[in-house]
């Protein structure tokens, strides 16, 4: 039973890291990107040919993870620029129907001219035994990694300048520009970190398992669930409630199977969209 | 806001178009086939554009809405051995049980648009995975072969194409009979200013629930005939990559709100999808551009933008022609 929760806070760690990146940038502009998974699995092909095309794995990695950043901010100044222009509602339709198309039009890019390629990062050695629960290399490393790299965000959430600046826009935006903050340049940065988040996700998801192609629309989805349930542009929220899924996740399926545990996943989404609308986490931002 | 094309004129001449169609391609299986599925597309867009068109409702569930009736139908037939028509109204009683209750309880939740569509696109994904699940009632990934109406008419693609052409024509009528009854009304004022419209006595939740419901029953009805003419199910067929993608392209191009948008737009999607076919998975990445393009730049689809232009050139050329009479 320890195993299955080990197994249940690994990938619900990786859940944040992929929530994470789309609850900020709802926080910030008010906006949905439904290619966020797409993001991921074109960080993993990236990478997967950089590898087979006899780079070191760590110059690949980085430089396919910069890559998904440079995706963020492209999504940022190009396809998103005109939905800024609207408000409310219209803003957020229009992101979504907006990035459902990008989604499409990665996901065929991908599937056509990579059907095969699977970025498989596999980390050498025996299995570390942890409270007598032997777990595979490359399950710990996503797992710390993702920690680490969640760990991180909340530190320069919390301290840094730049953190303030961001926090103080998904609070109020108009008060955050009449101190000076340029909105438009923190969404920029923060689509580009959302991007890199999602990189590190196919990086993480490629420590566990093989990522190709097909895997950006279960990511999507995965990463939609997560950020409902946490609260649409609440960072805490998604940090809690991804290790909760991610539980909820190793526990399902190995009581009841997989098509059974996503549809409890998608239950739980629904549940709390209908229930508690602001997420099933209480906190500030 | 009403332009010539969804008048009734252009709607006549089109209906009369698509009924002499298997005359000239009657003999042709591929054509017959290829027709037969554009008149399903073509019904699911009508049925989502009085949903999300007219009363701004995001189902992102179409496929599975269709799914439900279909399967249910087919399944009460073949398995329970229920009357034909007795299954597929009760498949269509489902789909449309299903979309009220969306709508009621967005409309009670006050849920906004894109709550909806998660809470449908997270439906749409449980039906699909209880489909691959339930392998032993719905046969998983394979499909089911339909024994039901095997070997009538049903199965004969012109007399199905008629009989989809009119109940496609069913659904034409009561798109253009509810914009102009008090529905229309309540769905104008619904979309100028919500919180107007419910002062000024419009019953949203009324007005809602009937538009969720009659589309979602639209859905099912159409999928549910399909599903016995083309005798096999499976999952791809209701897939939210495949159908939803489809129709939100349909009524992307052919404009979203108007009568014969969703029809001009099944016919220009269907014929090009086809053209495009040697291009397999690129097909998606293009109906994804085609998405954002249409989204960004033409809010209102293809067709009412083409329309503008058009009435613009005339009312110059109107102008021009003036301006020479008086000299």
């Amino acid at each position: 039973m320890i195993a299955v929760l080990f197994d249940g806070v690994a990938f619900g760690l990786q859940l944040s890291l992929l929530a994470v990146g789309l609850t900020l940038i709802y926080g910030l502009g008010g906006v949905l990107n439904l290619a966020h998974g797409q993001f991921a699995a074109t960080t993993a092909i990236i990478g997967a040919r950089l590898i087979d095309g006899g780079l070191p794995v760590v110059v690949s990695i980085t430089a396919a993870v910069a890559m998904a950043a440079g995706l963020g901010a492209a999504l940022d100044v190009t396809l998103m620029r005109p939905v800024y222009r609207l408000r409310g509602e219209d803003r957020v339709l229009s992101s979504l129907l907006v990035t459902l198309g990008l989604a499409f039009a990665i996901d065929g890019l991908l599937i056509r001219f990579a059907p095969f390629t699977l970025l498989n990062l596999v980390v050498p050695g025996p299995a570390i035994v942890l409270f007598g629960v032997p777990m595979r290399r490359g399950v710990v490393v996503a797992a710390l990694s993702a920690a680490a790299v969640l760990g991180m965000l909340v530190l320069v959430l919390r301290g840094s300048r730049w953190g303030r600046a961001v926090r103080s826009i998904i609070q109020d935006e108009e008060g955050a520009t009449l101190c000076g903050i340029d909105p438009a340049r923190m969404r920029r940065s923060v689509f580009a970190l959302s991007g890199a988040l999602a990189g590190l996700v196919a990086v993480t998801q490629g420590l566990t398992a093989p990522i190709g192609a097909t895997s950006g629309r279960d990511l999507t989805v995965l990463a939609l669930i997560v950020t409902v349930v946490g609260g649409l542009g609440r960072v805490s929220g998604a940090l809690i409630a991804g290790v909760l899924l991610g539980v909820v996740h190793a526990v399902a399926s190995y009581a009841v199977g997989a098509f059974v545990t996503f549809v409890l996943l998608l239950l739980v989404a629904i549940a709390v969209i209908l229930l508690r609308p602001t997420g099933l986490v209480r906190s500030a931002v | 806001m009403r332009g010539y094309l969804s008048g009734g004129g252009p709607l006549v001449a089109t209906v009369t178009v698509l009924a002499g169609l298997p005359l000239v391609i009657g003999d042709s299986r591929y054509l017959m086939t290829l027709a037969i599925s554009m008149l399903v597309v073509t019904a699911y867009a009508v049925a989502f554009n009085l949903v999300f068109g007219r009363s701004g409702q995001l189902f992102l569930c179409l496929g599975a809405l269709a799914g439900v009736a279909a399967y249910g139908s087919v399944l009460l037939a073949d398995v329970v051995g229920v009357p034909l028509p007795v299954a597929i109204a009760a498949g269509v009683a489902c789909s449309g049980g299903i979309g009220a209750v969306f709508s009621w309880v967005a409309v009670r939740r006050r849920l906004g648009v894109i709550f909806v569509g998660i809470v449908t696109l997270a439906f749409s994904l449980v039906f699909t995975n209880l489909l691959l699940g339930g392998r032993a009632l719905t046969g998983g990934e394979t499909g089911l072969l339909v024994e039901a109406a095997a070997g009538s008419w049903l199965r004969e693609r012109v007399p199905a194409y008629y009989l989809l052409l009119a109940v496609l024509v069913g659904y034409l009528a009561i798109d253009r009979w509810l914009d102009g009854s008090w529905l229309g009304w309540a769905f104008r004022a619904l979309k100028d200013d919500p919180v107007a419209a419910e002062l000024a006595g419009v019953d949203v939740v009324r007005a809602k629930v009937i538009a969720g419901a009659l589309g979602s029953a639209m859905l099912g009805l159409m999928g549910a005939l399909f599903a016995v003419h083309d005798g096999f199910i499976s999952p791809t067929g209701f897939d939210f990559g495949d159908i939803d993608v489809r129709v939100l392209v349909v009524l992307a191009v052919g404009g979203i709100g108007s009568s014969l948008g969703p029809v001009a737009g099944a016919v220009v999607v269907t014929a090009v999808d086809e053209l495009l076919r040697p291009l397999g998975q690129l097909r998606l990445t293009i109906y994804g551009i085609v998405l954002i393009v249409i989204f960004l730049r033409f809010r209102q689809g293809l067709v009412p933008a083409l329309e503008g232009l058009a009435r613009r050139a005339g009312s110059r050329r109107a102008h021009a022609h003036r301006l020479t009479a008086g000299r």
